[in-house]
């Protein structure tokens, strides 16, 4: 089964518009959503979490209709934004007996688990805690309640590289389950690399590729050449360019070059950089 | 889910409006003392009815109003959790100058409990049933000046009214006047859900 499937998804706000939108992420695999600020992430999450109206398209949400009896729905997910929204002034003893009441499957006792190995303290308000901390509780909450499906909105945004590394850590247990899956949206784009099966690029509103991260990886590369030398290219296979001292540097279908013609491999942020870039 | 809900308001209030108490003590102890006060116990009620339009504002700035959206509850219920607990810290301040009005007339004082109960119940819940919904429509940043507006409207109106010894007037309508009092804040109720079912956070 599929844990999400988005069709033609579109809306519109004064100065925005996602258009048509498809994205699928089958169960037990991990999509990462790859933009700008303001390509329309959080809006595709929103739209998800039916917390604004869609303008048209359809998304179902671990097999049915996301609108159909969203709270019980909501009772399967676990989410995590940008800012956690947790009351500044409850600590996380308070926020977990909150919750108890909230969510059906809440299990009191690996919620006390995940406090400890993420080493926050339970008497303290959350307030008070650093930006990691907030994260960390945060996402404690989030995986508390067994969830099968994790919508994180730029979770590690602002966080130091270690806190990054043990929330990613989090992430890739949480998805050893086969029935579990998660999107993730940032533009850290180096977290995702480690942690996704499958990347989404948005940009300005529009998707432009949904691919398995693997897949894009052996499908495009980097070449190095003369202006000259990369205007005898066939045009549909160069994606990106840039002008270095140097001469170019292109992004390519690597099907698309020349066989002997040197093709490095390229970063899911070298290949996003290059895409936005050809695409304004 | 409407305990959770409540519990979270009980928490946030009782770390944030703590100043509350401290006004309405004074306001207690100045009616307690003072000649022909009984209007003193508006202002308490007024000020304690403010409790769930300042927990939405904390709502707003903590992030909460659009996390909470992520969880499984309704806009509803989350709607209703500030009504009800409007409802238990009014409720507990009506019952404290009920209790206070009957001690003053134990002690002579010279005014009609029922007229007297139901003006300031009025009173009361005139605040937040006008407030609320603004503030579910808008956002409290928003809502916040209306909320001024109200609240210093609110204190005119009953400073005026208090001049005019307006509560005999009501004698002989004390029940249309509950009966009016909780329709509004029933009415204002519905109204915050319908506004807050509609707005895109």
């Amino acid at each position: 089964m599929n844990a999400l499937e988005i069709r033609n998804l579109s809306k519109s706000y004064p100065g925005f518009r996602l258009e048509n939108l498809n994205l699928t992420l089958p169960s037990g695999c991990i999509l990462g959503l790859v933009g700008e600020n303001g390509a329309g992430k959080s809006t595709t999450i929103k739209l998800i979490l039916d917390i604004i109206r869609r303008d048209g398209g359809s998304i179902t949400v671990l097999g049915r209709d996301n609108r159909e009896n969203s709270p019980l729905l909501r009772q399967e997910i676990g989410v995590v934004l940008d800012e956690p929204g947790l009351p500044n002034c409850l600590n996380p003893l308070q926020i977990g007996r909150v919750m108890a009441g909230i969510f059906t499957n809440w299990d009191s006792g690996l919620y006390e688990q995940y406090l400890k190995q993420l080493d926050l303290p339970q008497n303290k308000a959350f307030g008070t805690f650093s930006r990691g901390m907030k994260m960390k509780l945060s996402i404690a909450v989030a995986l508390a309640h067994h969830p099968k499906l994790l919508i994180l909105d730029e979770p590690t945004s602002g966080l130091d590289p270690v806190v990054r590394d043990e929330v990613v850590e989090l992430f890739i247990e949480f998805t050893r389950e086969e029935s579990h899956a998660v999107l993730i949206s940032s533009h850290i784009v180096s977290d995702l690399e480690k942690l996704c099966d499958y990347i989404a690029f948005l940009h300005k509103g529009r998707l432009m590729l949904c691919e398995e991260k693997d897949l894009l990886l052996e499908e495009y590369g980097l070449v190095q050449c003369s202006a000259q030398a990369l205007a005898e290219l066939d045009p549909d296979a160069i994606k990106g360019r840039k002008t270095t001292p140097y001469g170019v540097q292109a992004l390519v279908r690597r099907e698309g070059i020349p066989a002997g013609m040197p093709v490095s491999p390229v970063s899911i942020e070298e290949l996003f950089i290059f895409m936005a870039k050809e695409a304004v | 889910m409407m305990k959770a809900l409540l519990l979270k308001e009980f928490y946030v209030a009782s770390r944030t409006c703590r100043s509350f108490l401290l006004v309405i003590a004074v306001f207690f102890a100045l009616s307690f003392f003072g000649r022909n006060s009984q209007f003193f116990f508006l202002y308490p009620l007024t000020m304690v009815g403010m409790i769930p339009v300042t927990l939405l504002s904390y709502d707003e700035r903590d992030g909460w109003d659009k996390y909470s959206l992520t969880l499984p509850c309704t806009r509803a219920q989350l709607v209703s959790a500030k009504y009800l607990i409007g409802l238990i810290f009014g409720g507990v301040v009506f019952l404290l100058v009920e209790l206070l009005l009957l001690i003053g007339l134990s002690m002579g004082g010279n005014f009609d409990f029922l007229s007297m109960s139901s003006a300031l119940l009025l009173m009361g819940l005139l605040g937040p049933s006008i407030l609320m919904p603004f503030v579910f429509k808008f956002g409290s940043e928003k809502g916040r000046i209306a909320y001024y507006f109200v609240l210093a409207l609110l204190f005119a109106v009953i400073a005026f009214l208090i001049g005019m010894g307006f509560y005999e007037y009501l004698n002989g309508f004390s029940w249309l006047v509950i009966g009016a009092a909780v329709l509004l804040y029933l009415g204002s109720w519905r109204l915050s859900i319908l506004f807050y079912e509609k707005r895109e956070l």
